[in-house]
């Protein structure tokens, strides 16, 4: 019997270890609620961020959470993801019920893959008179990306667009930077003559030349549909390849294009000042500021207009991080309160100066001297038409890798633009 | 009896419990999720749509997993070989009694101790680099200038040179697997070898390789588990965008699940489930035949 009764208790024992195992400690969560300012789990707002911690965003957010804290009272845990971190982790913590109040991301991959756990924030914009001071065509694409009402607030805005080394330009004796294609191909010519490489891509946004291309031939909403469909046959497939054989085989594109792994391209050519010119956001800037220096005088154009094209050079992806509110929070006064103070003033523009990017807010209208000098406002305020991201290269998961690598050897050379169009034929959709 | 029985039941239910909370229910619901449509992982049953086995004949009929299918079967059998034939030949060599075998054996193994980042970073911007690499200065000293030429990372390249990178970290990890199963073996074998005139080669080809059966059939199974699982190096070969020529099931999977690169693409966590039903049915399927083909019970020492 006592045997029997030990053994019983054992066993009570063992499920009680595993399960206490199991669960999480409160010990656990206080030394982060202590660093953060807020418990997370009562009387502050948690927020989810897709930044890392050491990175100029997160070093400017958290600076203005203190002083939103301060000026509020409003408690704020924060808990930086990383980008994969939101991305895989994000959506199963929504399902599973977890206390998050705020989380940001980028423009579409908030308001198209996790609309539905977003609260509308129409109200809360209209009462607030927010957008009094707010980017006009950021704030439309949120509404456009949610399907049309607002679910998030843009902040960081960004703009996909070549950006150049203007010293090159001039020395090349090319004064005016290109609005056509044509213009482009005087610019090319020129710069070659100088013995410097006029295009330089990496990997990872080579299809964003593609993409463009095909956006102004045919509209956006079309070149995604061929994308989709696999519609290599339309005529616009081949121009493109037409148009990029062309350039590969004037010697335009660098020599390593073909070869060039993220960000060896953005990193040591375009910084050096070797090549002139890249298409790419206007994060640009930030990510080479290293390498690049000080006095590297960047310039900024919108993808040249095409002969015959649907769209000009007014169309480009342009769009940002947005915060969001959790549709479940119990705390929906305090998040809007929080994510309105981080979009506006004070703290808009501290994350601009850090990351040396552009106000969401048009009251900051002082931007950093290197995106002010590269006309990038010039170019974003003439922005009317949106692109998704690579202007829809990449819409269709199954093929961006094949139009990567074909594309890159149509821009190295070593593939014919009746080479390429086959190869994507081949590989079907 | 019948009190042992309620005891055995009794200590073996939470280890049971447990087993298929944690192993069982997961298997279990991924196999049921390859049937389905489902947009997010996490998605509740409701919201799954059933599509039969429509999710394994979209996959056979994706160029794109065909591809990485392809890239992964590379990986496993030449990335294989390289692997355990310089794994077993540092070991032959380290336990042949040379001396500073402690500090060889670090340093073969050390790539193991670096994060797999700084060791694709080394790689990708300097080894390979094609203005300043190592790979083009040694070339050019040579005056191999054909060699010194080669973009190593361009598509036509860039899967041997992922391969390469690879296998450079790996070798030492099964180096010291070969290692402990040659330590094992009696020094007395290769005495009794050596006063019968059996030379080195001689004495590894019938006495340490058929003594280190059950180790090459772990190592075998240790490599085909981390092959399959292939997926960091090809994310650090092709930052944002998955390359034909270093895409493998997981990096397609994990596009299938939550989205590739910065687009936001249709999402298929079904698929992903399928993806990995088929990457677990290899691992039996190479676990078997290694079972089978390689039989070490017949020995004794």
């Amino acid at each position: 019997m006592k045997k029997k009764l030990l053994s019983i208790i054992l066993c009570v024992a063992m499920f009680a270890v595993m399960l206490s195992g199991c669960g999480s400690s409160d010990t656990d969560k206080k030394p982060e609620a202590n660093n953060n300012g807020g418990s997370g789990d009562g009387d502050g707002l948690v927020y989810w961020s897709m930044w890392e911690e050491t990175e100029p965003q997160a070093i400017a957010i958290k600076e203005s959470i203190d002083k939103f804290t301060k000026d509020t009272g409003i408690k704020v845990s924060v808990e930086f993801k990383g980008r994969t971190g939101i991305r895989e982790g994000l959506q199963p913590a929504l399902d599973a019920g977890t206390n998050i109040d705020v989380f940001d991301e980028d423009i579409d991959r908030v308001n198209k893959t996790w609309t539905k756990y977003l609260l509308d924030l129409e109200t809360y914009v209209k009462d607030s008179d927010y957008e009094k001071t707010a980017n006009p065509i950021l704030m439309a694409a949120c509404r456009e990306a949610a399907g049309g009402s607002l679910k998030s607030l843009p902040y960081q805005p960004n703009i996909f667009a070549f950006f150049c080394n203007e010293d090159i330009f001039k020395e090349a004796g090319v004064d005016k930077l290109p609005t056509t294609w044509d213009e482009l191909l005087a610019a090319c010519e020129k710069i070659k003559a100088i013995g410097k490489t006029p295009i330089t891509c990496d990997d990872a946004y080579i299809t964003c030349m593609f993409g463009y291309h095909m956006s102004r031939l045919l509209g956006a909403a079309k070149a995604e549909e061929v994308v989709k469909n696999g519609e290599w046959d339309n005529e616009a497939v081949m121009a493109t390849a037409k148009a990029y054989e062309e350039l590969a085989s004037k010697g335009y594109f660098s020599p390593n294009v073909e070869g060039n792994v993220w960000p060896a391209g953005q990193n040591t050519e375009l910084a050096l000042g070797e090549a002139a010119m890249y298409l790419n956001g206007s994060w640009l800037p930030n990510e080479v500021k290293g390498t690049a220096g000080e006095d590297f005088n960047w310039g900024c154009f919108s993808y040249p207009a095409v002969e015959g094209g649907t769209d000009g050079t007014e169309a480009a992806n342009f769009g940002g991080q947005v915060f969001a509110i959790n549709a479940k929070s119990k705390k929906a006064d305090d998040a809007y309160k929080l994510i309105s103070y981080l979009t506006k003033g004070e703290a808009d523009a501290l994350i601009t100066e850090k990351s040396i990017g552009i106000p969401a807010d048009t009251s900051n209208t002082e931007w950093p001297e290197i995106m002010a000098n590269a006309g990038v406002k010039e170019v974003m305020d003439s922005l009317t038409t949106r692109y998704s991201w690579a202007a829809g290269a990449e819409a269709n998961a199954n093929m961006t890798p094949i139009i990567k690598e074909n594309f890159l050897k149509l821009c190295g050379g070593s593939m014919t633009a009746q080479e390429f169009v086959d190869a994507l034929k081949n590989a079907g959709k | 009896m019948k009190k042992n029985k309620t005891m055995i039941i009794l200590f073996l239910a939470p280890a049971v419990l447990m087993f298929c909370i944690i192993f069982l229910y997961p298997i279990i619901r991924t196999l049921c999720m390859s049937f389905f449509k489902i947009d997010g992982v996490t998605d509740a049953v409701s919201h799954w749509k059933f599509v039969g086995i429509g999710n394994y004949t979209d996959l056979i009929n994706t160029k794109l997993f065909q591809i990485s299918m392809g890239n992964l079967t590379k990986i496993w059998l030449f990335g294989g070989l390289i692997v355990m034939c310089l794994a077993l030949l540092f070991a032959v060599i380290l336990t042949s009694g040379i001396r500073f075998k402690k500090t060889f054996r670090a340093i073969i193994y050390m790539p193991n101790v670096v994060s797999a980042v700084a060791l694709a970073t080394m790689w990708l911007q300097y080894v390979y680099s094609p203005r300043f690499g190592l790979l083009k200065s040694v070339f050019e000293t040579l005056h191999l200038d054909a060699l010194a030429k080669i973009q190593w990372l361009d598509t036509d390249h860039k899967f041997g040179a992922l391969l390469i990178a690879y296998c450079f970290g790996m070798v030492g990890y099964h180096m010291l697997i070969f290692c402990s199963g040659i330590e094992r073996i009696g020094a007395d074998y290769y005495e009794a070898a050596t006063l019968d005139g059996a030379n080195k080669w001689n004495q590894f080809r019938f006495i340490t390789l058929p003594l280190l059966k059950g180790v090459i059939k772990t190592n075998i199974t240790m490599w085909s588990v981390s092959s399959v699982g292939f997926f960091l190096w090809s994310q650090l070969f092709s930052t944002v965008t998955s390359d034909t020529a270093t895409i493998t099931p997981m990096v397609y999977m994990y596009s299938m699940i939550f989205g590739a690169g910065n687009s936001i693409t249709e999402r298929n966590a079904g698929l992903g489930a399928a993806v990995g039903v088929v990457l677990s049915i290899c691992v039996v399927v190479i676990f078997w035949i290694c079972n089978k083909t390689l039989k070490d019970d017949d020995l004794e020492f």
